[in-house]
Formats: structure tokens, C-alpha cells, sequence
């Protein structure tokens, strides 16, 4: 029996990725349930505008956290400051006596049931009003999420194995000595993925509003763009996790190591500004957060296009970088270069 | 045409130039130079791990020379040459969740060609998924798709590894078809007894093309010794033990890379008799001469 537990404890030794998954992962899950774990949003970044404007933000507690107060604006000011998440709550004041209303963003749920509860306890100062999610209902919030994280899974996990099985079939090999140029196999090989993932955000998107009532308020084609910088950065992901690993289940664990993070940190489940600051910037690292503000903005809220400008160019930036080193990466496997120090023929013998 | 610096000939279909790759600091193959003509069939023998696999990767262009070069039809291996190439890789790189009528169909797209006549046993199992194809079609069918597109380069990867005996000459004779049609076929092998069926051989040992030329050129006069005795199986233990690289063929006692002396004596000290001859060797006593010679030899 000792000698299978030593032999258990060897194999275990000299399997990298398995210690690195027994090593890290309880640190990752350590990390992001004791920093990141927390529904509780203690501020809500907060305007107030209005003639009273002055008055009231004096008044206001926490979570409201007041940063702009401006008593020339109006509700409609107000209202597009939440479109485009400038704020979380708008504080809207009048001439009139009688309580204050406060705008809430219902598209970020805690951030908006916080605001809403501390509304309530302000015995009548301020009567909350929340928008683009009446209800705060968390369906309405989830599917967009949702989509992304979907297609996270088709483009980083199912190419991921889709490739390496071709690696392992010897048929990667195959193709190479084919007459197809290397873009060709590139392209052939990603672009059934990039579909089958495209015709899923569909399915999902009108599944999610016609089962779950979600809304979709904003410009369909803003949302085709964000989904596709994102559909090549994570297929980007997946050919790239596939050049790494020997077989299907050595790429299926790298491709898990990649989305358990993203969906944990990326604002899916729990609200980044609820998070600790360094927790929050790991997640700012991650392709789905940037689409989940994407999809959030353009379903709920009818996000305007400048306001998505920092999502959209960030997944431009993250595409563009992921999946030129993955088709490069690839593209080595098909066709590979001369070394630069190639010797001739002559120079070599003369070497010798 | 200095396409050729092997043989000087200028019609050469794949030429190696003093080819080298090192994967770090290991040398898989060692300033290797060969060719290929049309209508000749060239046996690359060698032991595993011999060098073979990484050669003809290599000279498909799937690998580049660390050092020296490769032409494919007088050129650096690229699209245009992989066109007028035909490639059975071991693993015959066929895809196993596809049809068989699927796979053709790819193939076929892949280089614009017309889909090949089959065998009807090939025929009669089109609509099946490849995996679930017995290994004696697939190796058909492998074939059938590197001759489709009427290759004038044919590069066999041990294309008789597992493969029955009767499959294994059908498969030969394919082979000497396509050859007699003026098809250049480059074959590796680690069957010795294969080396009968090509025009041509490079024997590679531990990365090194140590011997080319015909079976007869490649043995010359190497020599080796055979036993004749009553009890062999006495004898074959004896020489063993006494470290001498001893093989048996049916009840024969042979040695390779021994002089007769050292086998009497050896029999001598182990209490035995036997008529130790000198023998013409085989090719793959020869093989064993060359695996036993110092590396730097």
C-alpha cells in the first residue's frame, strides 16, 4: 500500500499542471471568496442636481457617495448620467416641498438595492425611482452576463479541445502538407466556432427576453461588435491553451483555469465595486468583464455608443493582441520559418 | 543543377543537403544528405529513434533544417510543392469521425482533384464513420487519398507498421505501381526485410545517414559468423551470456559484428561444440555492425 501511495505521490510530483491546480486554485478561491465574495455595495457613486441640489447632498449618507453636484442640470442630465454609468443614483431635486427623487441604475443590481434600501430609510427625504430594472430582478441582469460567459465557454473551451484533438489525431500534420495555405486552416478551423458561438448569444439573448421578460433597449449592432471583439479574443485564448497542451484533458483543465476567474471576477456574480481594490483590478484583466459592461449597457440601458467606447476599444486592444498571437502560434505549427541563423549548406560544412 | 549534390543528377524530386536539426542541444538528425528521383523507390531504414521521422518531417517542410537545406522539386518545400505531393503520415491522418466518402471529399477539395477509384471493399463501407473502419481499410484508404491527386512525390511513413502480411504485399505492390508510373516514392521503414522491395537505401543510425546504396553495396563485405550445432538452444544461452551479439533465426545460430575465433573460444569456455562458419551478413547484421561502431567512428 505504501508504495502505491509513493508512487501516487511521484506522479502527482511530476504532473505541473495538476500541483499548479492544487497549488493555485485554493489560493484563487481563497482570494476571490475572502476579497471578492461580497453582494454588500457600500458605495453608490451618487449626483445630485436641481436647485436644492447643494441642500440636499449635505443630507445624504452613505452608500450615497456623492461626486458631482450641480444644480443647473436636470432629471434628463440626470437619467443619461445613469445610461452611461457615470453615476449609480441620481438625486433629483425641485423648488417643491416634498421628498427628493432618486434615479437608481437597476442594471447593477446590488449597487441598486443598496441605494433603493437607503432611500427608504431616509423617512421620506428621498423616494427612490429605479430604472432599467424596475424590479431589480436578477434574470435581468444574469442573461447578459450570461451570453458572455457562454460564449466564453464555446470560444476558449470547445476550440481548445476541437484543436488539440486534431493535434493528437495527427491530422493538425495532415492539413500542413495539404496545399492550403496556412491561413487558410486558420480560418477554416476558427471560423465554425466563431458561428457556433455567434448563433448561441442569438439563442440566448432572444431566449433570455422572451422566458425572462429582459429588455433589450440599445442598438443590437453596437452588441454584434462587442460580441465579436470578444469571440476573438476568447478563441484567441483557446488556440493559444491548445498550442500548450499535450491532450484534451490537459487543455480542458487550462481552459477551466481561465474562465473559473473570469466568471468569479468579472462583475457576473459578484459587483466589482463591491470587491477589494486589488481583486477588482484581477478582474479588469479579464475579456468578460468588459463585455459584460457591453452587454449590460446595451440591453438594459440603452447604453450610448461613447459611453461603451472604453469596453469596446479595451476587447479591441485584448483581440487584437490574443489572436495575432494565437494565429502566429498557429500558424508556426502549419508552416514553420527559416531560422534567422540558418547556415548554408556551404557556411555549414566549412564549419566543420 | 546543384539541386543534387548527392548524385549530381539533375532531375531529383526531394534532395536533403546536409541537413541538421537539433531540438536544443539533441541532434536528431546529423548532416544528412539523400535524393529521390522519379521512378525510384528510396528505403530510409533505421532503428527507432533512429532519425527517420524527424528527416522526413523535415523534408516535407514541416520542420525546418537547423542546418542545410531541402528542395522539393528544386525548390525550399512550400504550398506550390505540396500540390504534386502524396504523404501517408504512421498515423495515417485520416479523421476518424468523418466518413470514409467525407475524408475523400476533403481530400479531394483539398486539391482539386477527382475522387479516386476504390477498392470495392473501400467502396462497400463508404457512409461508415473512419473509426469505425477496420486498420486494413484505413491504411487503404490513406493510400488511396495520397494517390488521388496523381502525386509525382510519394513520402510513405512506415506505411507497413502493424499491418498483415498479405496486406503488407498488396501494399507493396501499390508501391511498384506508382514507382513504374515514374511516381518518386520515399519509404521509411524499421523492417529490414523491406529493404528488398526498394531500388535504393540510406540507412540512418542514431541521427546519421551511415550507409546508402543498394542492399548488395550497403553490406559489401561484411561478414558474419553462423553456427552449426545439434543443441542451439545451449549454444544461443553460451554466446549470450558471453556478451556476443547472438540472434537466432528459426534454429540458426548467427552473430554479427564477431570473428569466428572469438565465437570458438566463447564456445570453448562455455563447453560446447559447433562448426562456426563465416557468412555473407544480412542487412541487418550490417545494421548491427554499424549501431556497435563508437559514435564518433
Amino acid at each position: 500500500m505504501w508504495a502505491m501511495i509513493l508512487k501516487e505521490f511521484l506522479e502527482l510530483r511530476r504532473d505541473r499542471r495538476t500541483m499548479v491546480m492544487i497549488i493555485a486554485l485554493p489560493l484563487v478561491l481563497l482570494v476571490v471568496f475572502g476579497y471578492a465574495a461580497n453582494f454588500k455595495v457600500t458605495d453608490v457613486p451618487t449626483y445630485v442636481v436641481g436647485p436644492k441640489a447643494e441642500q440636499v447632498a449635505a443630507q445624504l449618507r452613505a452608500p450615497f457617495d456623492v461626486q458631482r453636484i450641480d444644480p443647473d442640470d436636470t432629471e434628463q442630465d440626470g437619467k443619461d448620467a445613469l445610461r452611461s454609468q457615470d453615476a449609480g443614483a441620481v438625486v433629483v431635486t425641485t423648488d417643491a416641498a416634498g421628498p427628493s427623487t432618486v434615479l437608481i441604475d437597476g442594471s447593477n443590481q446590488f449597487a441598486g438595492q443598496s441605494a433603493a434600501a437607503a432611500a427608504l430609510a431616509t423617512n421620506g427625504m428621498l423616494k427612490p425611482e429605479v430604472l432599467y430594472n424596475p424590479d431589480l430582478k436578477t434574470s435581468w441582469v444574469m442573461v447578459p452576463a450570461l451570453v458572455g460567459m457562454i460564449m466564453a465557454f464555446i470560444g476558449t473551451i470547445i476550440t481548445a479541445i476541437g484543436l488539440v484533438r486534431e493535434r493528437q489525431a495527427g491530422t493538425l500534420e495532415q492539413l500542413a502538407v495539404m496545399p492550403f495555405k496556412a491561413s487558410d486552416v486558420i480560418v477554416g478551423k476558427i471560423v465554425p466556432y466563431f458561428v457556433l458561438a455567434a448563433f448561441d448569444m442569438i439563442l440566448v439573448t432572444v431566449l433570455g427576453c422572451l422566458l425572462f421578460g429582459v429588455p433589450f433597449t440599445g442598438n443590437a449592432l453596437v452588441l454584434a461588435l462587442g460580441a465579436a471583439l470578444f469571440l476573438f479574443t476568447v478563441l484567441g485564448l483557446g488556440v493559444l491553451i491548445s498550442s500548450v497542451s499535450q491532450n484534451q484533458g490537459q487543455a480542458m483543465q487550462m481552459a477551466l483555469m481561465t474562465m473559473l476567474p473570469q466568471i468569479l471576477l468579472s462583475g457576473m456574480i459578484f459587483p466589482l465595486s463591491a470587491m477589494a481594490a486589488g481583486v477588482r483590478w484581477i478582474g479588469y484583466l479579464f475579456p468578460l468583464t468588459y463585455f459584460n459592461m457591453i452587454s449590460n449597457g446595451v440591453m438594459l440601458r440603452d447604453a450610448p455608443l461613447p459611453s461603451l467606447a472604453i469596453p469596446l476599444g479595451v476587447l479591441a486592444g485584448m483581440a487584437l493582441l490574443v489572436f495575432t498571437a494565437a494565429v502566429l502560434r498557429f500558424r508556426r505549427d502549419l508552416a514553420p520559418a527559416a531560422p534567422k541563423a540558418a547556415r548554408t549548406p556551404a557556411t555549414a560544412r566549412s564549419a566543420r | 543543377m546543384s539541386a543534387n549534390p548527392t548524385s549530381g543528377a539533375p532531375e531529383a524530386l526531394l534532395v536533403a543537403d546536409h541537413v541538421t536539426k537539433r531540438f536544443g542541444t539533441f541532434t536528431a538528425v546529423d548532416d544528412v544528405s539523400m535524393h529521390v528521383e522519379p521512378g525510384e523507390i528510396v528505403g530510409l531504414l533505421g532503428a527507432n529513434g533512429a532519425g527517420k521521422t524527424t528527416l522526413i518531417r523535415t523534408l516535407l517542410g514541416l520542420a525546418v533544417p537547423t542546418e542545410g537545406r531541402v528542395l522539393a522539386f528544386g525548390r525550399t518545400p512550400d504550398r506550390t510543392t505540396r500540390r504534386r505531393l502524396g504523404y501517408v503520415p504512421q498515423g495515417l491522418g485520416l479523421w476518424g469521425t468523418l466518413t470514409v466518402a467525407e475524408n475523400i471529399s476533403f481530400a479531394c477539395a483539398a486539391f482539386e482533384s477527382a475522387p479516386p477509384a476504390l477498392d470495392p471493399a473501400l467502396d462497400a463501407v463508404q457512409d461508415r464513420l473512419v473509426a469505425d473502419i477496420g486498420l486494413g481499410l484505413q491504411r487503404q484508404l490513406a493510400f488511396a487519398l495520397a494517390l488521388a491527386h496523381r502525386p509525382a512525390l510519394l513520402v510513405l511513413d512506415e506505411p507497413t507498421s502493424g499491418v498483415e502480411p498479405l496486406a503488407r504485399a498488396r501494399l507493396w505492390e501499390t508501391v511498384h505501381a506508382q514507382a513504374d508510373a515514374g511516381t518518386g516514392v520515399l519509404v521509411t521503414t524499421h523492417y529490414m526485410q523491406e529493404a528488398q522491395q526498394c531500388d535504393r537505401l540510406v540507412l540512418m543510425s542514431r541521427g546519421r545517414a551511415v550507409a546508402a546504396g543498394t542492399e548488395d553495396e550497403i553490406i559489401g563485405d561484411t561478414t558474419a559468423c553462423e553456427v552449426e550445432t545439434d543443441d542451439w538452444a545451449a549454444t544461443f544461452a553460451a554466446l549470450d551470456k558471453a556478451g556476443l551479439p547472438v540472434t537466432l533465426t528459426g534454429t540458426r545460430v548467427r552473430l554479427a559484428d564477431t570473428t569466428s575465433d572469438t565465437v570458438r573460444k566463447a564456445l570453448e569456455s562455455a563447453g560446447l561444440t559447433g562448426e562456426v562458419h563465416e557468412v555473407k551478413a544480412t542487412l541487418e547484421e550490417k545494421m548491427t555492425v554499424i549501431d556497435r561502431a563508437p559514435a564518433n567512428a
